[in-house]
């Protein structure tokens, strides 16, 4: 029986603006099957998102959203959250939208381990302002702004969310869209910060200057990168140069290494959060004991 | 098929009686032409090549897809998954 994803989505708006072959529909649809596997009531989620390709969801899908500035997504989502701590809130970003600008929110929302999804809709480049390098462009690849290759080292956003505390971390690429679909329920069902990145083409801005400029070859050369992460545990760090580690870097329940316990509390933010309420609420006159 | 079949209107639509391993079974797809961009990533995860690309001079890419033998399909549902406009339904 096909999924009804008329149900999520304002078709006024339709069809999309995105590029013919672009990832982020792919990812979009992942999320909203994802939504619809949780049985929440649409009043209930808000989806929110940064500047960029990615910002342009919120629009299409019918339920409540916010269209913020660049970077800030995630910090308009911890107000959210903090002032709704029963509401679901979902984030839809794009590699420059966290790890570039938003880079010190992202860092900082793993930290706090706030109950908030984010998706980041990986493609290795700003696609909307004109293809420039993003903290993501592979090394030696072209773009508009490195017309004889990157030499920036790329951030891997899975470890990098990983060491900054965040409770579920996992990664797939738009050629696998039932996995992504998997990874994603099983990050709105985390109660924690949950960071789900999706590899995406951008055949449009990446991949036309890179000698794959239509959607099929910037799909094949993702799946060419792919690397399942039970066997790259097994490979020397010289294979696993340019490509995509996909799989669960964190899991519902964490193997506790010492520095699990040493860095990071288990507790969620909005749960941390009420404690201190009922305390000032306690104390005579709003002293602290 | 005992299960009601609610395809939109803009919909196009064929219909065919396949047979999945020894199973029979009945699939219908449905295609939304006007938004589809004609990208043509159905064609390329279809695994029975039931899609194929055709030129549309109405089209900015010039090009669509289109089913010349539905019941080549065997209802894996990939280009449903895959469509990254939301074009297609496989019932």
């Amino acid at each position: 029986m096909a999924f009804e994803y008329e149900k999520y989505l304002r078709m006024e708006k339709m069809p999309h603006l995105w590029c013919p072959g672009c990832g982020i529909g792919i990812v979009l649809k992942a999320m909203i099957r994802s939504l619809d596997n949780m049985g929440w009531d649409k009043n209930d989620i808000a989806f929110v998102s940064g500047i960029g390709c990615t910002s342009r969801a919120p629009g299409y899908i019918d339920c409540n959203t916010l269209h913020t500035t660049h970077g800030r997504a995630l910090t308009f989502a911890t107000g959210i959250k903090m002032a709704q701590p029963a509401k679901h809130i979902v984030v839809f970003s794009g590699d420059g939208d966290a790890t570039a600008i938003g880079g010190n929110h992202f860092i900082h929302a793993c930290r706090r381990n706030i109950d908030i999804t984010l998706v980041v809709v990986n493609n290795n480049t700003y696609g909307m302002t004109g293809g420039q390098h993003s903290p993501t462009t592979p090394i030696g690849y072209k773009t508009s702004t490195t017309s004889f290759g990157n030499i920036d080292p790329t951030f891997d956003i899975c470890l990098l969310a990983k060491a900054a505390g965040a409770s579920y971390v996992a990664r797939s690429t738009v050629n696998k869209g039932k996995i992504l679909e998997k990874y994603i329920t099983k990050g709105l069902e985390n109660k924690g910060f949950s960071v789900i990145v999706a590899t995406a083409n951008c055949h449009t801005q990446f991949g036309r200057k890179n000698k794959m400029g239509d959607p099929i070859s910037a799909r094949k050369w993702i799946e060419s990168r792919e690397i399942p992460l039970d066997k790259a545990r097994n490979m020397k760090a010289e294979e696993l140069y340019d490509k995509i580690i996909t799989g669960e870097f964190i899991s519902e329940e964490p193997e506790k290494t010492f520095w699990d316990n040493y860095n990071h509390s288990t507790q969620e933010y909005t749960d941390a959060y009420q404690t201190i309420i009922e305390k000032a609420q306690k104390s005579k006159d709003g002293e602290s004991k | 098929m005992s299960e009601k079949i609610n395809i939109p209107e803009r919909h196009t639509k064929w219909e065919a009686d396949i047979k999945i391993g020894k199973k029979d079974d009945h699939v219908v797809i449905g295609y939304w032409r006007d938004g589809c961009k004609g990208c043509g990533i159905c064609v390329d995860v279809c695994p029975k090549q039931v899609w194929e690309i055709v030129e549309a001079k109405d089209k900015w890419s010039g090009q669509v897809v289109n089913i010349p033998d539905p019941s080549k399909c065997i209802k894996c549902s990939l280009c449903e998954i895959h469509c990254p406009d939301f074009c297609i339904k496989i019932y």
